[in-house]
């Protein structure tokens, strides 16, 4: 299907109201992006998302759309309350996908003779690749019913961590309203031992040094200097969110036949909000996003420990505090200004990041004098970004922005691209340390699968979505 | 489905970020072998495994397309909770709306099996099962 792409500026692209679209498609690319994109289904996936019921706004896509499954990965959509619908593919299979952010008072190259130690201890430690699990911490039913209760809370609670972590975390790591009774057993069993395990796929634990600061003030602010040694968590909800996304997938495919809700792909499944299919999946949803938010303080905690075990140095040494840690798959309720009147919609991000302004209520306190920080991991071999959340943002894409690179290649044209190269080595070479889990994952995961991370973010800067804080180099990643 | 292809088989379907498994066979049975082989191989790759024991599967669905989404969901739960490795499938019984199969599987031994990589999920993306003139045709796409 071609799609029809109207320019509106050199960083906006309409995808113009057409057939059983109920709105148009906003697309942030540059002209080179839109080039690729159209090779591709995920323009394709906008308009689809433009047909929902009660879709208030466009249908957005970020600049590192591309696609995925129902929904595009990196869309934003906003339902109303009253006559929109909840979707659980378009929030995904990882609830709660997202990133934390660590600081230290480390500096780069005084930790450079001890990398490849502390690298090979958190590869030890820090549970990773296909099905990990901890073999020390099993949680009792009832532990895991507080862990989907509580988030980040429970761990803090239990002693991973303190109250100043959790005033740095998005929704201070506990989404309100979740039900461990609607996340069905098979959710729960998947989710016992998997707390504190970093996963497989695109998830990684990356030690990182601050290359470049672009903004001064706000880099202090967020306690970044240049080369600092900083620590990005990239984790998820792990076997227990899939599992809660495809119960209810099941239960949505009935639901948009009893709601008569008409669907060009089955993925995008859904429900009306006011019905029980709908407070039903937004509780277990919120109980899995919570659970994710619990597996990422577990990881702070774990970092921390083995920082201090292999650096011989004390907690308040090395000062390994949260800056912030933001949920990229999600959806969320939210009050944003539509057409000059207050409206409570909830708002679906998957593959994009909140990203609110300066004065918000929900920044954090710290914080509210520069805006929410906005954590865009890059590939492994590139660089990353802190960006921080402005006032268009919140008027134009209902306060989001990016979450990351965004896949150009398919998997398998990756592979052929690592074919009869040691990309380990060569990464080495560059002064990146790789340790991974799986064998396919590091060819599947090259730099070169991604989009340039510095084009994704000059054009959410351009657009004026964000503000450029800090370029981070990795220096170890820990893949799964 | 474009491919017309004798007898059963699979073959896997390029995606961005995921991967797609096309599946067909002269039964419906033998479309679901089909693509729950071409899981394994996104598992395991071409690790062998010794099917030491066999996991009784029983599924019901309301249609057939979500019955191999929950299918392959059941293979891939089967892996990561109880470590199990995936070698072949019996399908007892299936019709439209119900499975009655065995995966026949061992427990991962680190030595001889290799993890290719994680798979989420199989999803409802683009999903298509239908009977055709040469018999039955699939097509899904995994989440990775």
């Amino acid at each position: 299907m071609t799609i029809k792409l109207q320019k509106i500026d050199e960083w906006r692209w309409r995808i113009p109201r057409e057939g059983d679209m109920r709105t148009e498609g906003l697309v942030y690319a540059s002209r080179a992006m839109i080039r690729a994109l159209q090779q591709e289904q995920a323009l394709e996936q906008v308009r689809n998302v433009a047909t929902l019921p009660g879709i208030v706004g466009p249908a957005l896509a970020m600049p590192d759309i591309h696609w995925g499954y129902g929904f595009p990965i990196g869309g934003v959509a906003a339902f109303d309350a009253e006559h929109g619908v909840v979707s659980p593919g378009g929030v995904g299979y990882d609830i709660n996908c997202g990133v934390r952010l660590l600081r230290s008072e480390l500096e780069a190259d005084a930790l450079q003779p001890k990398l490849e130690n502390l690298a090979n201890s958190l590869f030890q430690k820090v549970p990773s690749g296909v099905g990990s699990h901890r073999s020390d911490l099993r949680l009792t039913r009832t532990e895991e019913r507080h862990v989907l209760e509580l988030g980040a809370d429970w761990a803090v609670r239990q002693g991973f961590g303190n109250d100043t972590d959790l005033d740095h975390i998005e929704a201070r790591g506990t989404l309100p309203g979740a039900d461990p009774d609607l996340v069905s057993e098979r959710a729960m069993e998947r989710g016992r031992n998997q707390l504190g395990t970093l996963g497989s796929g695109n998830h990684f634990l990356e030690i990182q040094r601050v290359e470049t600061i672009h903004d001064e003030e706000a880099a202090r602010a967020l306690g970044l200097f240049p080369g600092q040694v900083t620590v990005s968590i990239h984790t998820g909800s792990r076997g227990l969110g899939y599992q809660v996304c495809d119960d209810f997938l099941k239960v949505m495919q009935r639901a948009a036949r009893k709601y008569e809700i008409s669907l060009p792909d089955r993925q995008l499944c859904c429900a009306p909000l006011q019905s029980p299919e709908a407070r039903d999946y937004l509780a277990a949803m919120a109980g899995a996003a919570n659970y994710a938010f619990a597996n990422r303080q577990m990881i702070t905690s774990q970092v921390r420990e083995t920082f201090e075990q292999v650096l011989q140095l004390s907690p308040a040494d090395l000062r390994l505090s949260v800056i912030y840690d933001v949920c990229h798959n999600i959806a969320k309720w939210e009050e944003h200004q539509v057409d000059g009147k207050k409206r409570r919609l909830c708002v679906h991000r998957k593959g994009a990041t909140r990203a609110f302004p300066p004065g918000h209520p929900e920044t954090p306190a710290a914080y509210r004098h520069i805006g929410q920080p906005v954590l865009i991991p890059g590939d492994m071999g590139r660089y990353s970004y802190v960006m921080l959340g402005t006032e268009a943002a919140l008027a134009e894409t209902f306060g989001s922005s990016c979450h990351g690179a965004g896949r150009v290649l398919s998997r398998r044209a990756a592979k052929k691209r690592a074919r009869g190269h040691d990309i380990i080595a060569e990464l080495a070479a560059q002064g990146i340390l790789v340790r991974a889990a799986g064998r396919a994952t590091v060819a599947e995961e090259i730099p070169e699968a991604y989009k340039d991370v510095a084009e994704v973010v000059n054009v959410m800067e351009q657009a004026g979505l964000g503000r450029i804080v800090a370029r981070l180099k990795p220096l170890a990643v820990i893949k799964g | 489905m474009p491919t017309r292809q004798p007898s059963a088989g699979f073959r896997l379907l390029e995606h961005t970020a995921d991967i797609g498994i096309e599946a067909w066979g002269p039964q419906l049975g033998d479309l679901f072998e089909q693509a729950a082989l071409g899981l394994k191989s996104l598992l395991i790759g071409t690790s062998p495994v010794a099917e030491a024991q066999t996991s009784p599967v029983r599924l019901d669905a309301d249609d057939p397309g979500e019955l191999l989404v929950a299918w392959l969901n059941e293979i891939i739960f089967l892996f990561e909770t109880q470590n199990l490795v995936p070698g072949s499938f019996r399908i007892e019984q299936v019709d439209r709306t119900g499975l009655q199969a065995l995966v026949c599987n061992e427990a991962f031994a680190p030595d001889r099996h290799t993890v290719e990589r994680q798979v989420k999920a199989a999803t409802y993306h683009q999903l298509y099962l239908g009977k055709e003139a040469d018999g039955w045709h699939a097509r899904i796409y995994l989440d990775l």
